[in-house]
């Protein structure tokens, strides 16, 4: 394969000139992440939090992204503003962390001025001293950004000129929401301070190719005889990407010998994904699936039709809307969907594992890493607001579990070895890692806007 | 709902748990001392319970750093952004008034 050529971008540092190399000192240049902050996340739509964070008028979340920060905030049952978390006096942060304002007002800590929930000033104390700034109640409102929710996520941009939402997230949502992500609420949200470079540290979810050396729990034993291409992977516009299952990579033998085998097959896999990731599988479901054994089948029955069966089952026993699925839709279940610039999403079953990526200010070697564990809840099921657990360090074997603890060693230990001074680029697959090329390729596309 | 009294004035405060003191004031109308509206930061807010305090709300961390802040001072002393009632009480609590 010969490297695929690119239009260089012009004026921006180590361009990715063709797919198959990704330059090293992207993952580490300060010039480069401060591009990246100037141009990429200042216009790009971002994860800002979930609805469950702020389900009351004046709650409140802050959302940083480098040194930028937003408050995140419900005004009423259907509206959700971003305003920008400066105090219009001298600067101030009008808020920090999460919570609730309680009686309609923001109030600055500092000199006490203060602001209704719908942005416009209510309070200068001392008012007649500042009649220049106090005349125009325009200049004392609170600047917006850009703000609108997608799978049961807020999502804001700082680019008032910014494309709507589902524009720029297209075409993820319409992969995504026949599988109901939108009614999924957190059991667990959990991050991680990780010694990496965001864009690094999230290559190691864009592809499955790293399963078999790092995961071989996951490959039951296999070792390099697990299929490297029973994964298919798509690239997208907007720098979005996933991989699902191959359609009939992992068919039944519809032999009753053979159905029992693939049965416990998949009660160990299960296992392994509950114990091993705590989530997309959740012990609800393994208890579901261990049912496979005892479930009398016909002859000619297929595990994933039983699979998919037992799931509905159980589903309309504990009152959980799982939307009705096609055939295709079934088959992203375990698929990784990545939604540029940062946000992945993990479906199986009702559940769906989300990962957000974040560089932390000021430094390209350090990244925050947050997991969500995510549910469409029964009938039955409260539905709290998420506490962040952590940040946990990468290695902290008592918050982290075996696959991610596997994840992020290999993501420490990568964002070393860029650094030697004979590794001038990555070598990427033209397949497996064709998600990391198309990562990068948008990357540059902003990179290279004024 | 709990019926709280607010001395001096005697201002009679019922309230609608979860929501707080100071909450239940402005949903009635009442101007109530505040400089940081509800954030457990400012004190301005700050009662003190005459009677039914096995009624108040337990106090939770943020108010108790909150609460330290303001020195030596009675255990009723409390932070009327923070707490709330499950039976009636008296407190007492200069400057609350009819909102303007």
């Amino acid at each position: 394969m010969t490297d695929q050529l690119m239009n260089t971008p012009v004026g921006v540092p180590f361009a990715m000139t063709n797919g198959n190399r990704v330059p090293a000192a992207r993952y580490f240049d300060r010039d480069f992440a401060r591009l990246e902050s100037e141009r990429l996340w200042s216009r790009t739509w971002q994860m800002a939090c979930r609805l469950e964070e702020i389900p009351t008028p004046g709650d409140y979340v802050t959302y940083t992204i480098g040194d930028q920060s937003l408050i995140v905030l419900r005004l009423d049952e259907t509206t959700i503003r971003a305003y920008q978390n400066a105090c219009r006096h001298r600067g101030t942060q009008l808020a920090m962390g999460s919570g609730s304002f309680r009686g309609g007002q923001i109030a600055c800590p500092f000199h006490g001025w203060r602001w209704n929930l719908d942005g416009t000033n209510s309070f200068v104390y001392g008012e007649g001293a500042f009649t220049e700034y106090v005349a125009d109640p325009l200049e004392l409102c609170l600047p917006q950004a850009k703000v609108d929710t997608w799978g049961g996520c807020v999502f804001v941009n700082l680019d008032p000129g910014a494309p709507p939402l589902q524009e720029a997230l297209d075409p993820m949502p319409s992969l995504l929401d026949p599988l109901g992500i939108d009614l999924m609420k957190v059991v667990w949200w959990k991050a991680v301070d990780l010694p990496a470079n965001w864009k690094l540290a999230m290559e190691a979810f864009i592809e499955g190719y790293h399963v078999m050396a790092s995961h071989p729990q996951i490959t039951q034993g296999q070792f390099d005889d697990y299929n490297p291409d029973a994964l298919a992977y798509e690239v997208h516009d907007n720098g979005h990407s996933h991989y699902i299952n191959r359609p009939g990579a992992q068919r039944s033998q519809r032999r009753k010998v053979d159905y029992l085998d693939e049965v416990e097959a998949l009660i160990d896999a299960s296992r392994i994904l509950c114990e091993g990731l705590e989530a997309m599988t959740l012990p609800s479901d393994l208890h579901v699936i261990e049912t496979l054994r005892h479930r009398e089948v016909a002859e000619d029955a297929s595990l994933g039709s039983e699979l998919v069966k037992v799931i509905y089952e159980h589903a309309a026993q504990q009152g959980i809307p799982l939307p009705k699925l096609r055939g295709k839709d079934l088959m992203k279940w375990g698929g990784v969907f990545f939604v540029f610039p940062n946000y992945f999403v993990l479906p199986q079953y009702g559940n769906a594992l989300c990962y957000r990526f974040r560089p932390v200010h000021g430094d390209p070697e350090r990244c925050l890493l947050e997991l969500w564990s995510v549910s469409i809840p029964g009938a039955n099921d409260d539905i709290g607001k998420p506490e962040l657990q952590g940040p946990f360090a990468p290695d902290d074997t008592d918050h982290w579990p075996l696959i991610p603890l596997q994840d992020f060693a290999n993501i420490t230990r990568q964002q070393k070895g860029v650094h030697n001074r004979t590794f001038v680029n990555t070598r990427i697959s033209h397949i497996y890692e064709v998600g990391i090329a198309n990562l990068h390729q948008e990357v540059d596309r902003f990179l290279a806007q004024d | 709902m709990p019926n709280v009294r607010v001395d001096p004035e005697g201002i009679v405060i019922s309230l609608d748990p979860p929501e707080s003191l100071i909450e239940a004031a402005w949903r009635l109308g009442y101007y109530w001392p505040t400089r940081c509206y509800g954030q457990a930061e400012c004190t301005a807010c700050h009662i003190e319970i005459v009677e039914g305090e096995h009624h108040a709300s337990p106090i939770g961390a943020e108010e108790a750093a909150t609460l330290a802040t303001m020195g030596p001072r009675g255990r009723q002393v409390r932070l009327a952004c923070r707490t709330t009632f499950d039976g009636d009480a008296a407190v007492y609590k200069r400057g609350v008034r009819v909102a303007e």
